[in-house]
């Protein structure tokens, strides 16, 4: 449609800019999807940009199409415009995705360092957004991994576990690392497994590291069959109860503005909670 | 209880903080010693460049990847095939090397798969080396090692380099660029006054020992120095006070080290020069030291005067503290080593490196000439 920078009555404002992490295949991009798709509905100017080498934080807000990625367009040395790499998703949703190496050749880590700076260079959408969502892969690996957090593009930081004793240790492993690169967390996130007592151990664990917890996203089927079929729950199953905790979830993020530095637990803490 | 506990205490490493040669460096000189025709970098354009221009001085054919932004974060192994194939074509080679850089180790790139590939039908070494390591001898020891697995070097061959290499690297920590956390650069004393001291010591009739314990190819250019102080005791007429040792031995090394002792060697004979002393192969300098100083202890421990070039600091003090030293390096950081160690003056062929690639005879040297000048007011 066109939207500029003189469109935006709040020209002033600074975008929401948030990482969701957690570990690898707990539901992050799931999460993000669903969220923005949220935001959206809301009226809110949303982007999400996927920073994982698979390519495949914003396909369910794409009716299940992928889009071209950056690091893939600078690898075939055109050109690059916002209008190549920036695309435009559920219910206005800007979609972008960083892309990277096949897995086991070269370095994702330097490919979302390089992605994003080009993004930055070529693109002006982050600014004009009310939330920007960068998708993260599970494990900080290496440096570029934290890019978008190290280079000041990050605003607020999430954590998202399941209450299973290895999801709650990555969850500890990311804060000690967040308040390593001494970024503060601006909540837990609980996506349930269904495991025993579970909305209980991770309040204690986002209260015991200083945090709170945010939102408790039951288990539901409707989940994964919306996105089997390439589709968010706001977009398939806009009516479902799941819908109504994203919605919530999405409330409270963009209400949100109280970040803590955190404290991680040491392990042996971690593992009784779990008890 | 547990002996050893009081009695080794661990020498915590320094930290050095001067930048020192290179491992990737050192692995491309090993792979000129072994002769290759082409050596490819594989990594980013610039990584190496200015050694890598001087190898082609020396007569090899250095190449690179050019691996970019691209390259780290999508791997260069095509760029590798491609550049195998292309310089097989260019070069026509017999023997060809490749050589690992620090962006192309840390993405895990795989060499070999990229020689199974392009699959040339010459040998061709591979050497997984970055920058990363404490002691560059580290360079040379994976180029061996890679050598010796592609049946390029023997097995003795490769046992004596590694003794050697491991000297060295003793060498430099004693007393070399890796004995203190930082050593300023200097042009050591003013060549001309050294000069006249020379001529002094031999219009005095003091009887000097002349020891060229050089690297490799440098020799071109040190053994001008031996020459140099020769004529000038010959015109003064005390020619026979002059003991000359150097490590010329061409029965040891790899073929182009041994090749470059027999053309200095030839060059010294035809001036009419005698070495006195073998003291061992042109690699052999970290220990060619020690034999000089047994010889000097046995024979020459009377003497007045040493002129020392090349490594100087691999000459045992002991053998030498009675004398006058005067130290010829090229190296502007072991100016301090050595004036620590008790030699009198210390003296810099500046850029004596690049001038000695490519030659297969004795090169001028600044101060060989200084002291032919010098001698001309006599």
């Amino acid at each position: 449609m066109g939207d500029d920078m003189s469109n935006n009555p709040n020209g002033q404002k600074k975008p929401k800019v948030i990482a969701i992490y957690g570990k690898g295949g707990i539901g992050k991009s799931s999460t993000a999807s669903n969220v923005a798709a949220a935001c959206a509905d809301e009226g809110y100017k949303v982007m999400i940009i996927g920073c994982d080498p698979k390519s495949d934080s914003s396909i369910t807000l794409l009716g299940g199409k992928r889009i071209p990625t950056i690091l893939d367009l600078i690898r075939s040395g055109v050109e690059i415009t916002e209008n190549d790499v920036v695309f435009e998703g559920y219910n206005g949703v800007k979609c972008v995705e960083v892309g990277g190496p096949e897995p086991g050749i070269g370095c994702a880590g330097r490919g979302i360092i390089v992605a994003i700076q080009k993004l930055k260079k070529i693109s002006t959408a982050q600014d004009i957004c009310d939330l920007v969502i960068y998708d993260v892969p599970g494990d900080i690996v290496c440096g570029g991994f934290v890019a978008p957090i190290r280079k000041g593009l990050v605003s607020e930081a999430y954590v998202l576990t399941s209450g299973e004793y290895m999801p709650l240790y990555a969850a500890n492993n990311i804060c000690r690392g967040l308040s390593k690169i001494n970024t503060p967390l601006s909540g837990v996130i609980c996506n349930a497994r269904n495991v025993s007592r579970e909305e209980e151990i991770v309040s204690k664990f986002a209260e015991e590291i200083g945090s709170e917890l945010i939102s408790f996203i039951p288990k539901e089927q409707i989940v994964q069959d919306c996105e089997r079929d390439g589709f968010s729950v706001m977009e398939k199953a806009p009516d479902s109860e799941i819908a109504q905790v994203y919605r919530n979830l999405a409330r409270a993020i963009m209400s949100r503005n109280r970040s803590v530095m955190v404290k991680a637990l040491e392990d042996e803490r971690l593992r009784e909670l779990t008890r | 209880m547990d002996k050893n506990k009081d009695k080794v205490k661990v020498k915590k490493e320094i930290s050095i903080i001067h930048p020192r040669p290179s491992s990737i460096v050192a692995a491309l000189y090993t792979l000129r010693d072994l002769n290759v025709d082409v050596a490819i970098l594989h990594g980013p354009p610039g990584c190496s460049f200015k050694h890598a221009r001087l190898l082609e001085e020396d007569g090899i054919h250095v190449v690179t990847t050019s691996l970019d932004e691209n390259g780290f974060v999508f791997g260069g192994h095509d760029e590798l095939v491609a550049l195998l194939e292309k310089v097989s074509e260019m070069f026509d080679p017999k023997l060809i090397g490749i050589v690992g850089t620090c962006v192309s180790m840390i993405i895990g790139e795989e060499l070999h798969d990229a020689v199974l590939e392009a699959n040339p039908d010459v040998p061709v070494i591979e050497v997984e080396v970055h920058a990363g390591y404490r002691n560059n001898t580290k360079g040379v020891l994976l180029a061996l090692e890679s050598a010796l697995d592609s049946g390029i070097i023997s097995e003795n061959e490769f046992d004596r380099q590694k003794d050697l290499l491991e000297e060295a690297t003793m060498v430099e920590k004693r007393h070399g660029a890796a004995s203190k956390e930082y050593l300023a650069p200097s042009r050591g004393d003013l060549k001309y006054k050294i000069a006249q001291r020379i001529i002094d010591l031999l219009k005095e009739g003091k009887r000097g020992i002349v020891i060229m314990n050089a690297k490799k190819e440098t020799g071109y250019m040190f053994a001008d120095i031996t020459v140099a102080v020769n004529e000038i005791a010959k015109q003064l007429g005390v020619g026979s006070n002059i003991i000359n040792m150097a490590n010329l031995d061409a029965t040891l090394g790899l073929p182009r080290v041994r090749h470059h002792a027999k053309c200095i060697m030839d060059d010294l004979e035809e001036r009419g020069i005698v070495i006195h002393e073998n003291i061992g192969g042109l690699d052999e300098y970290p220990i060619a030291g020690n034999v000089a100083g047994k010889l000097i202890e046995e024979k020459y421990s009377d003497y007045d005067f040493a002129v020392i070039t090349g490594v100087p600091h691999a000459i045992p003090m002991d053998s030498i503290s009675g004398m006058e030293i005067i130290s010829v390096t090229n190296g502007p950081r072991q100016v301090l080593p050595l004036k620590e160690m008790g030699h009198k003056y210390v003296i810099v062929e500046i850029d004596l490196h690049p001038k000695t690639l490519g030659i297969n005879h004795i090169v001028e040297s600044e101060f060989g000439a200084t002291l032919r000048e010098v001698a001309k007011e006599v």
